[in-house]
Formats: C-alpha cells, structure tokens, sequence
C-alpha cells in the first residue's frame, strides 16, 4: 500500500516529502558532491580565460543549485542525518522504493555508466527489494517522458549515456543526470575504465560490508566481485600452489586502479572533448538524452 | 554478354524476389562447389528454403530457435561490461597490451541499423583504424560488404580485433565448448569457413584504401565455452586452406555463365505464388525442372544446404554411391550405384575392362563375408 503512495507521489513529480526522508540522502549528496566538482571546474575554466566554458558551466551549477533548492525545500533534511552505508537502510523500507531509486543507488555504488544488467546485478547484491530488468526499461522512457512534460521538475534524471562522436544515446547504458557530462559520454576507452571503475566501487561495497555488518557482503555481492576480479589482471589471489585463492576486495582495488592508471588520460581527453562539443552544439534536453537518432530523424521531419 | 547471364539467371529465380549470398551460402560454395544446382541456385538467388518445403523436402536445420538463443546468450555474456570476458581471453591469446582496450560498436549508427548505413560506417572506423589513428582495438559487429557476381552481400562477423602491430583478426563467438583444448571438428570447420568470408571481405575493404592484404590475418581467433564451464576460452584456427579455396570459387562465380548456356532455354525454378505468396506452380513440374540439373550430394550436405533433403533422396532413389559419402565414392571409382556394386560382387554383371580389378576385389570381399557367415551359423 504505502509503495504505491511513494510511487503516485512520484508521478506528479512531488517526491522527497513527508517522513520519508531517509531515502534523499543519495540524490543530496550526489547534487552536493556536483556542485562542489562544477564550482572547481568553473574557477579552473576561469582561471585559464576559457569564458564560454565558464558560462556553460554556471549555467550547469545553477541547475544543480536548483535541484538541490527543491530537494530541501520538499523535505526536511534537518531532520534526517543521511545513512551513508547503502546497507544501513532498514530491508523493509528498503525495499518499499520506487525503482527508480534502486537503480539511482545501484549506479551511485559503481560510479560509472552502466548496463541494465549490471545495474539488476548490484541491486541484488547489495540492497533489498525487486528489481527487474524488464521494469528498467519501461523506466527509462518514463524519465525522457517526464523530463520533458516539466524540465528540473525532480532532483535527478537517469539517462543513457551519450556516444563521444555522435552525441546519440548509447541506449544500452544509463547514467544519472547529475554527473557530468564528461562521465556520461562514452569513448573508445570509456567501456573498460567504466568497467574498472565499476569494480572498485563494488570492492568498496564489498569490503564496507565485510567491515560493518554481522553476516559480512552476501554471497551474489562476492559472486559478482568475482566476475569482476578475474578479468582484471592481478586482481585474484594466487596461493602457494598457483590455485586462485579467497578474494580480497583491497587487492581488486589495487589492480583495478593500476590497469586504471594506463587508460585514465587518454580516456579522460576524449570524453572532455566530446563534452565540450556536446555543450556547444546540443541543446540541455539533448545534453541529457542524446542528439536525435539518424534513423529517426527523418521520420520526425516527415511527421513535422 | 554479362547481361544475358543475368537475365537468365533472373529467368531462372523467376517471380521471387532476390535472395542475397550470405555467410551460409557462401560456406556452401567452398563446401561443395561441384554442384551445380547449388551454384545455380544461389547464383540466381532463388529461394531454397521454399523451392525445397514446396517439392516435399523441407530443411530441417539451423531453426533451433533453443541453439539461437544460446548462443546469443554467450555471446552478450563473452561481450559483457565493455567485454570484460572478451578482453581477458584475447590478452591470453593475441597477448593484447594493457593500453589496447578501445571499443568501437558498430552495430548501429546513432540508432540506424540500415545495412548500408552500417557498411559506411564500418569502412570508416576500420579504415582509421589500419592508418593506426584512434584508440580502436574491438570493433563489434562490423558490416562487411562483397560483391559476389556484381551482387552485393553483407557479412557480419561477431567482432574484428586489431593488434598493436597492426593486423586485423576475425574473432569467431561459438557457443560449443572447447573440451580439453578439442572441439568438434564439423562446427570447428563450419565457423573457420564463415569467417573466411568475413577476412576476403574485409581484405576487400581494406584492398580499396590501397592497404595490401597481410594487414588481415588468416588466422581467426574462435572464442568458445572451456571445457564444461561457461566461461569463454580462446583459440587459433588456421584458415588459409579455406581462405584460398573460398577466393577461388569466388573467382569462378564469374563464370556462371557457363554453366547457364548448358541449360535448356525455358528452364526455371519459379514457384509461381499467388497473391497471400502460397507456390501454385505443381510440384512435378517442379521437381522435373530440377532434375534436369547436375546435382553432387554428399552427406555433410545436410550441415548446411536447404535442398540437401531432395538430393538425399533423389540419390537413394538412383542407389547412388553418393549416399555412402566420398570415403566410399572414391573406393569405387567408376562405379556409381549400389545395384552395380552389388551385381559385380555376386558375379551376376559382367565388368567392363576397366571394372575388372574392382570386380575381383568386390568377389573376395562377397566371399570372404559369406565364409564369416557360414562360420557364424556353426557357433
């Protein structure tokens, strides 16, 4: 009953109220952690005499700023120290949120753009309640939907990733509207340092859980570290014999940021490139969803 | 004079519309490139499938839709999270470099899957590529394009990976398992001759940039399940054979046209459907039309040919020796059927001078089965 409360509430686009307030911690803190990375960037693009990406990334800033307006306004943050630890949120309220939130948290824990798949696969691993991939879908038309009916209207979007050359979506992944533009742009290299990124995020989970609770991470949350470990060189332990021994999360870690090391620079020039281009040739809903797909546009403009 | 070919080749599809050569029928052609049914009817790009269900035989393979979804299951799962599964195995097997992960999808164009439109894009990326600018190493799903008898056909190979030095290597997705380092021979040879039309393809491609043919390699990389396991494992398959044989009978295409002038002028293999497509040309009239045709059968026929159930049968009805496949064929050369087979060994033909040998050879075999048979009525 009260999961279709939240999920009506939703709807109208009037989330983050009442006493349900435990569940704004991950979007405040994501606009937080924005605002701070758009303040930096705006001071260095200053600094450097670059005005035109100073001006587009104010404009960025303010958008966050309002987000986070609403956010606070709707709810009553005061009231709610945010659990930090994903896990802390009690099972049963946990699993009473509206999928669009298992997903915003599945994604904040990788901290990369990501598969529905993998998405599905980290819910399970990590936090309570249903997930399926076939609800993702039908989710991520709800969100262009919705954006567009009234822009800025909730604190976050989830939106696929953008292709670094054409700027199209790249459907097959998702990234949240609050990071950058530079992480939801997907080069060459981006598939395998998202890949890595995604690792240590969830070596990280791994090892909070391992650290703070009683029955220590689930068996799928090691099973999907495993997956993930031994594609990464270095990453499984070796005993004695040679065998592959227990999984150590601090060692995935370790080898994912150094196969990370390799890729990063260049990775990261391509995606700012493309970033660049996309704030001066797309428009802001078109920063979000992708620049209109070739095959279709054709369509529209004969419909038009 | 190349139109008049093309036309009684159109003649001979008749009404249906054009089916091009793809990865399975251009295995065929380096399979059995003997018969002459199959060259004319791929050549003319008539409908197997349906010529084949209309005179009684329809093919029973490649439709299991439970081996689709399996292998495209292991593919996604090989391909998954910027092919992580992928990437470990060709660092083991091409010894890929830490740097070399650059992912190029080329399954669509910003959400176009159009062929063409693909085809241009492919060229593109894969071109920058062998120039050695950008970060591509994997490129996914590129769309080749190989004209076969002035047609155009499009290949799809399940990835193309570029190696640091600079060459090019089909990688083949299967979803049959390497077992202790041996997978099954006829699926082996079955992926190794798909993906020889994908490296004469993507030869081509590159050949137009002026780009000399060693930049593609004729080994390809077969990504399978290890053991009983369903984690990816790779290995190389040498395809030269094939790769020379495939460029061949490509080559041979072009003379079609020799083919076509043995034939009588009104043939044709046209069902001549209604309007809701149902075939209301008679089926005898059918299968007489294509029995004027040369056909070679042999058994591994059924691996991949729409029409290999009507050749099967045609052959058993003429007891040919086709049906014991080549091992047994070339035994008897010059001998064509089992009742002659059988007629030399009981001593009731008499064999023409160049039987003679095979004649006795067949009566000690008759005897020495008869004297096994006695020996096993004693016991």
């Amino acid at each position: 009953m009260s999961r279709l409360y939240l999920e009506s509430q939703e709807e109208s686009g009037k989330l983050w109220n009442s006493g349900n307030v435990w569940y704004m911690s991950d979007p405040l803190d994501a606009l937080e952690k924005s605002i701070g990375t758009l303040r930096r960037a705006i001071r260095d693009a200053a600094a450097a005499g670059d005005t035109e990406r100073a001006g587009e990334l104010r404009m960025q800033l303010r958008r966050a700023e309002r987000a986070w307006d609403a956010l606070v306004d709707a709810g009553e943050p005061a009231a709610a120290p945010p659990p930090t630890v994903p896990e802390a949120a009690p099972a049963a309220r946990g699993s009473q949120l509206p999928a669009r939130e298992h997903v915003h948290r599945a994604l904040m824990l990788l901290g990369a753009p990501a598969a529905p798949k993998l998405i599905v696969g980290v819910h399970e691993a990590f936090f309570p309640g249903e997930l399926s991939a076939s609800k993702l879908s039908s989710l991520r038309r709800d969100e262009e939907r919705s954006y567009r009916s009234s822009p800025g209207a909730r604190p976050y979007y989830l939106c696929p990733a953008l292709a670094h050359d054409l700027l199209t979506p790249v459907r097959a992944l998702i990234t949240i509207s609050t990071w950058t533009l530079e992480q939801r742009v997907i080069g060459p290299l981006s598939p395998r340092v998202d890949f890595l990124t995604s690792a240590i995020g969830i070596a990280e989970a791994v090892h909070t859980a391992a650290e703070s609770t009683a029955d220590g991470p689930s068996p799928e949350a090691l099973r999907l570290l495993w997956r993930f470990a031994v594609n990464i060189p270095d990453a499984m332990p070796r005993n004695a014999a040679g065998h592959e021994g227990a999984l150590d999360a601090q060692q995935v870690i370790g080898a994912a940021q150094a196969e990370l090391d390799v890729h990063t620079d260049a990775d990261r020039a391509t995606r700012a490139e493309a970033a660049r281009q996309a704030r001066k040739s797309l428009g802001d809903d078109e920063q979000l969803f992708g620049a209109p797909l070739r095959g279709v546009t054709h369509l529209r403009s004969a419909r038009a | 004079m190349k139109k008049t070919v093309d036309d009684r080749l159109a003649a001979l599809r008749g009404s249906a519309k054009r089916l091009d050569y793809n990865a399975r029928s251009l295995a065929a052609l380096e399979n059995n490139p003997r018969c002459t049914l199959r060259a004319l009817l791929d050549a003319s790009g008539s409908d197997k499938t349906a010529i084949a269900t209309h005179v009684g035989h329809p093919p029973s393979f490649g439709q299991s839709s439970f081996a689709i979804t399996r292998g495209n299951a292991f593919e996604a799962m090989v391909k998954d999270n910027g092919c992580a599964e992928l990437l470990r195995v060709l660092r083991e097997t091409l010894h890929l470099t830490l740097p070399e992960v650059g992912y190029e999808d080329l399954n669509d164009v910003g959400g176009d899957g159009r062929s063409k439109e693909r085809h241009e894009r492919t060229e593109e990326v894969l071109l920058r590529a062998a120039r050695g600018e950008g970060d591509g190493t994997l490129f996914d799903h590129p769309m080749l394009r190989l004209l076969i008898g002035g047609h155009k056909a499009y290949l799809e190979p399940d990835l193309v990976a570029l190696r640091i030095d600079g060459r090019f290597h089909i990688v083949e997705i299967k979803s049959f398992p390497i077992i202790d380092e041996q997978a099954d021979s006829t699926q082996v040879r079955a992926a190794t001759t798909q993906a020889c039309a994908y490296i004469i393809a993507l030869r081509d491609l590159l050949g137009r940039a002026g780009i000399g043919e060693q930049a593609v390699s004729d080994t390809i990389v077969l990504v399978a399940p290890k053991d009983f396991t369903n984690r990816p494992t790779g290995a190389f398959v040498d395809a030269r054979k094939q790769v020379a044989a495939l460029t061949r009978q490509l080559s041979r295409i072009e003379r079609i046209g020799d083919l076509v002038d043995l034939l009588p002028e009104d043939l044709t293999f046209d069902l001549a459907p209604d309007a809701e497509d149902r075939p209301r040309r008679p089926a005898e009239e059918l299968t007489e039309a294509l029995d004027r045709v040369l056909v070679t059968y042999r058994p591994d026929c059924l691996n991949h040919c729409e029409m290999a159930f009507y050749c099967r049968s045609r052959a058993r009805a003429e007891a040919s020796l086709d049906v014991l496949g080549p091992v047994v064929r070339e035994q008897f050369g010059g001998i064509d059927t089992t009742t002659m087979v059988m007629g030399l060994a009981r001593g009731e033909l008499t064999p023409s001078e160049d039987q003679v040998e095979m004649a006795a050879a067949l009566r000690h075999a008759a005897r020495l089965r008869a004297e096994l048979e006695d020996l096993g009525g004693a016991a």
